[in-house]
């Protein structure tokens, strides 16, 4: 459009732009209608979903994992809050609430035994058996999730990966790389010593004592001088298959 | 499980650091917990009263793990029960232990019990039928080590529910009962 002086002009010209304005916001409107609309349904379809697969999604663990990451997919979380839709549909708040409260249950009472590092296998093996009465099963994939709304509350649950395994913090124990070296060390048998380390790590003896020490004072570690070769054992609640069968009571 | 005999052992048992006593004060704690427990628990099962530090007791040696208890260990796990009341030294060195599986109080009132079902609240008996006689049968009492029984004895004496006399001999002791 070639632009003409005067009065009149600028007039067109304005009139032109205020057209194209609303005319673009009808199609942006129109646009996000659609949108909404498309949401609305896949909403409504995933609830429709949820309905007529509520007794797998309760019960089987393997779908309930999926259904979270589909829920994830279109933001929708079916743990933020206890009301509403969903919590209502399936009561699944209520259960990732309760495992979050066996969870730190069971974490009290095994701190003195581990010090406050557990395996989270040997969590779930714990939890189940503390849920034996109940239908459905429990899988790793759940604890992790209730451990995650666990969060919340500070008070510092964490899940940390060390080597091939999955460990629970419930302990503001931080642990270095060094830790964590040590700690991967010792998922082989249970325990190492100051040799193993040193050879297997390349560390000098200093610095394998050290961080030792460290693992003792906070209660993760055990140490043992009975072995016929008189070296010290350092051993690991946290990752020893032995500890997998100690009961919570005891 | 591993078991001793009919005893069923604690996981515990079969962890070897459990056999160090271990140098961090809260591990310590809870590793003495759990021996003292089991120590208590293993002697009332089997009726044991006195521990020998020195000699061979099942619970100290764990074969399967090829672990054993030090010395040091031994008497800390007993010191801690002696500190509770639940057992006591016998000795100034500390080699032999009185266990109490039941207080010197607790044997007290199973006496007085005994005596009620047995229609002997004014009755006479010997030291001897407590320890070994048909009525003890089946209860805490029977075989119950000499020196608790004259122990829990002696404080009914005391409180003047009963009153032990000499027979002829020495090992011929009996109670009069006044409950």
């Amino acid at each position: 459009m070639r632009r003409r002086p005067g009065i009149g002009g600028l007039q067109t010209h304005a009139a032109a732009r205020d057209q194209f304005r609303l005319l673009g916001e009808n199609v942006a409107k129109i646009r996000t209608d659609l949108m909404k609309e498309q949401l609305a349904t896949f909403r409504s379809q995933l609830e429709d979903f949820a309905r007529k697969h509520k007794n797998d999604i309760r019960k089987n663990p393997a779908f309930r994992s999926q259904f979270h990451e589909m829920c994830a997919k279109v933001g929708v979380d079916p743990l933020a809050s206890n009301k509403g839709f969903w919590a209502e549909l399936l009561g699944i708040g209520d259960f990732y609430y309760e495992l979050g409260v066996q969870i730190v249950d069971i974490c009290l009472a095994t701190r003195a035994h581990n010090g406050g590092l557990i395996n989270l296998q040997e969590l779930c093996h714990l939890l189940r058996q503390r849920r034996k009465n109940d239908r459905g099963v429990v899988s790793e994939d759940d604890c992790l999730r209730a451990i995650s709304k666990l969060k919340v509350l500070g008070s510092g649950f964490e899940v940390i990966s060390v080597g091939k395994r999955k460990l629970v913090r419930s302990v503001p124990t931080e642990l270095n790389k060094d830790h964590n070296e040590i700690l991967e060390l010792a998922q082989a048998q249970g325990f190492v010593t100051v040799v193993e380390v040193e050879r297997r790590l390349s560390w000098s003896s200093g610095r394998a004592i050290d961080a030792l020490d460290t693992l003792l004072d906070e209660g993760l570690a055990m140490i043992d001088d009975g072995h016929r070769d008189g070296r010290r054992r350092y051993w690991f609640p946290c990752v020893s298959p032995i500890s997998s069968s100690i009961a919570v009571d005891s | 499980m591993q078991k001793l005999g009919e005893f069923k052992l604690p996981h515990f048992f079969n962890y070897p650091p459990y056999f160090t006593l271990q140098p961090v004060r809260d591990t310590r704690e809870k590793q003495i917990q759990l021996w003292k427990e089991l120590i208590l628990d293993y002697c009332k099962t089997q009726k044991t009263f006195v521990i020998a530090l020195e000699e061979e007791f099942p619970l100290f040696t764990n074969h399967v793990i090829e672990r054993s208890l030090t010395h040091e260990a031994r008497e800390a796990f007993l010191s801690a029960l002696v500190s509770e009341g639940r057992a006591e030294w016998m000795d100034k060195g500390h080699r032999k232990c009185l266990i109490l599986w039941h207080r010197i109080q607790d044997w007290a009132d199973i006496l007085i019990q005994f005596a009620k079902d047995n229609g002997l609240e004014d009755g006479v008996v010997t030291i001897e039928e407590i320890r070994s006689g048909t009525e003890s049968q089946g209860t805490d009492l029977h075989g119950i080590d000499r020196t608790i029984l004259n122990r829990a004895l002696k404080l009914l004496e005391q409180k003047g529910k009963l009153v032990v006399f000499k027979g002829t001999s020495t090992d011929d002791e009996g109670v009069k009962f006044s409950v």
